[in-house]
């Protein structure tokens, strides 16, 4: 029909989704953080996080899915006491798989130092934390969601200079071999 | 500098170098390792002035069929023993009273032993280059699993590796890495270098129905082609020695990344833990520091999460020899 | 201890937490005047869309909802009408459309958001991250939580 123009291109452009992408993270994350302390309804004097227990479901809210495109998605899911956030990264070929996959099991092990990171992630994805409501009551929300959001960017970063600095390497390895024929 | 491996051993090189050069002494038993699964024994078992360096290569008997006696004798004349010693390939016998003018020439000629036992499958295919004929494919088996192959054509040498990635991460690696082999003839500098070609799986044509040949996901095929160029003359000393350790060199640069990714995610997991640390609200100053009842004072830790190591700052962590400006010499980045 | 393997929750009865939705009773429930309803919602919805006006489109997009616990194919339907109201939309307009959304409208979009980016490859996720924008911008983060608490999900 004429003078009818989607503008669905200009949304096309991987650079313009970054922004956006994470204002959406961000405003989400937000909004699922509002912790309470909550004891277990199922056994007597446990306090569990919710998400994780699953023993009642009144206290589970509604999980939701932020995606940039099929590749690179977050997964919040929320509950009164807790939230999980899994995150997927962008692992364009075979070369960043490994990378990633070294990055996220080093991250990992060393949970206990991070606190809010889970030891395994969840399925379907790389990485997961368990924010719970001790931590929301002992650090500040927003920087509790600066930091997941720096995380996001700093992996995507460091895969891709990771990944320049060893065809770089692979570069000066093969001339300095042939050279010298 | 270590962007290159050298071709002669540094332990023999400084041990040789001290023997001739200090008060010979009753030297129990020096053992040593080179690349490959090679070990030397350096003794003096017989006279205090009378030193015995010995070689064991696993593959002697294969380079031995491809004329490494004759090399060896070429290269060692009269110090090379006729009968090595029991559980090694090759013995060199120097008598410390009767050295030579040119004590480097020695000293340097010794620690490549290994390679100069390597170097005869290599003389053999060039020598029948240069007169026109081609050579039988020479299998030489140097370590468990790997072996190289040497075939010399009516125009060319082709020299074939077939190497094992023990991991994954190794496999992947290695295939960015073999890659930029491949490539390195489209650059002015390298343009007259000798052709590489990689197979990951399957053995490139030379090889097919040739009987132990190891075919895994794990093993990959790189086939260097020599024109005459590469190896007439001078060129050729070289060219041995460089090809001879091309498996290693591949190897010791992947591990080479791979710990330098890891020095990487330590620095990047560090400045993580300090963006979460921030998240952590400021104790009040009053509050920093309690007492218990009975009288001993304690301070609130202020940092989340326990600090995983010194942080490292980005110009004292380990030496990589590719980031430290100071060791390489002639490769611009 | 024979009672540890009782489950005393169910002899509670006043207590148990009942998911009107799980048991699709009442108006939750997906019946066959639901669907036809959302098969003349796409229609409509289409005509508008042919006819250039979006904002109208997406209005009548997100009416009456089908919401309930189960996932069936009339969600879907009603889904895939939501976001070719949504795609239809030029940048510039969404904020526009946005504002002329009274309160209870722009939850129902925020739902369909969520729901559109829970498939991203089935729908173009840059163009509903742009709707989200601007929903928050307009409607804030309530309309978030509301999207989490509210067990009637399209």
């Amino acid at each position: 029909m004429p003078g009818v123009t989607t503008d669905s291109r200009s949304f096309c452009s991987q650079s313009n989704t970054l922004r956006p992408y994470l204002a959406a993270v961000r405003s989400t994350m937000t909004a699922s953080l509002c912790l309470t302390n909550f004891s277990s309804q199922v056994v007597e004097r446990h306090n569990k996080p919710e998400i994780e227990a699953r023993a009642t479901p009144e206290v589970l809210l509604n999980p939701v899915l932020i995606s940039r495109n099929e590749s690179e998605r977050v997964l919040i899911e929320p509950s009164i006491n807790s939230v999980r956030v899994s995150i997927a990264i962008k692992q364009a070929d075979e070369i960043e798989r490994v990378l990633c996959h070294k990055f996220t099991r080093f991250l990992m092990m060393r949970a206990e130092n991070f606190y809010v990171l889970r030891r395994v992630p969840m399925s379907g994805y790389d990485i997961s934390f368990l924010v719970t409501h001790v931590h929301a009551e002992t650090m500040y929300k927003h920087k509790l969601v600066d930091f997941l959001i720096q995380f996001m960017e700093d992996v995507d970063r460091e895969i891709s200079e990771m990944k320049l600095s060893l065809n770089a390497r692979a570069r000066i390895v093969a001339e300095s071999f042939l050279q010298q024929f | 500098m270590l962007i290159d491996l050298h071709p002669a051993n540094r332990v023999l090189d400084e041990t040789l170098r001290e023997r001739f050069n200090g008060t010979p002494e009753k030297l129990g038993q020096l053992k040593l390792a080179d690349f490959d699964g090679v070990s030397y024994k350096v003794s003096t078992p017989d006279s205090k002035t009378v030193l015995h360096v010995s070689m064991y290569i696993a593959c002697f008997a294969q380079l031995r069929a491809y004329g490494a006696d004759d090399v060896l004798r070429r290269e060692y004349g009269n110090l090379l023993e006729q009968t090595p010693e029991d559980g090694f390939d090759v013995t060199v016998k120097i008598d410390l009273e009767n050295l030579p003018e040119n004590k480097e020439d020695l000293i340097r000629k010794v620690s490549l032993l290994k390679r100069n036992a390597l170097a005869a499958p290599f003389e053999r295919a060039f020598t029948a280059q240069q007169e026109g004929n081609e050579s039988e494919l020479m299998v030489i088996q140097y370590r468990p699993d790997e072996a190289f192959y040497i075939k010399a054509q009516h125009d060319r040498v082709t020299v074939i590796f077939s190497t094992v990635f023990s991991e994954e991460t190794d496999r992947i690696f290695g295939k960015v890495f073999l890659q930029e082999f491949v490539d390195a003839r489209r650059s002015p500098a390298t343009q007259n270098a000798p052709q590489v070609l990689y197979s990951a799986r399957e053995p490139p044509m030379e090889l097919r129905g040739l009987p132990n040949v190891v075919e895994s996901e794990n093993v990959g095929f790189v086939t260097f082609v020599l024109f005459p160029r590469h190896f007439v003359g001078p060129a050729a000393e070289g060219c041995i020695s460089r090809i001879q350790l091309f498996r290693d060199y591949l190897h010791y640069h992947i591990k080479a990344s791979k710990a330098y990714m890891h020095s990487r995610l330590r620095i990047r997991v560090d400045s993580f833990l300090k963006v979460l640390n921030r998240a952590r609200p400021e104790q009040p100053d009053d509050k920093k520091e309690k007492k218990t009842a009975s009288g001993k004072t304690f301070t609130r830790k202020e940092t989340i999460g326990r600090p995983l190591s010194p942080v490292h700052d980005l110009s004292s962590h380990f030496q990589d020899p590719l980031h430290n400006p100071s060791t390489y010499g002639h490769c611009h980045l | 201890m024979a009672h540890r393997k009782v489950n005393v929750d169910q002899y509670a009865d006043e207590d148990i937490f009942v998911d009107e939705n799980q048991t699709a009773q009442g108006s939750t429930a997906v019946s066959a005047q639901t669907e036809a309803d959302v098969d003349a919602r796409a229609g409509e919805v289409r005509n508008y869309l042919s006819r250039g006006d979006t904002p109208a489109a997406v209005i009548k997009a997100l009416e009456n909802p089908p919401a309930g616990r189960e996932v069936t194919a009339v969600k879907d339907k009603n889904t895939a009408t939501v976001m070719s109201a949504l795609a239809a939309a030029r940048s510039t307009d969404i904020l526009a459309i946005v504002k002329s959304l009274d309160s209870k409208q722009t939850d129902v979009l925020m739902k369909y958001i969520y729901r559109g980016m829970a498939s991203p490859e089935l729908y173009n996720a840059a163009v509903l991250l742009a709707w989200h924008e601007k929903t928050v911008e307009v409607a804030g983060l309530g309309s978030i939580v509301r999207v989490l608490t509210d067990r009637r999900t399209v």
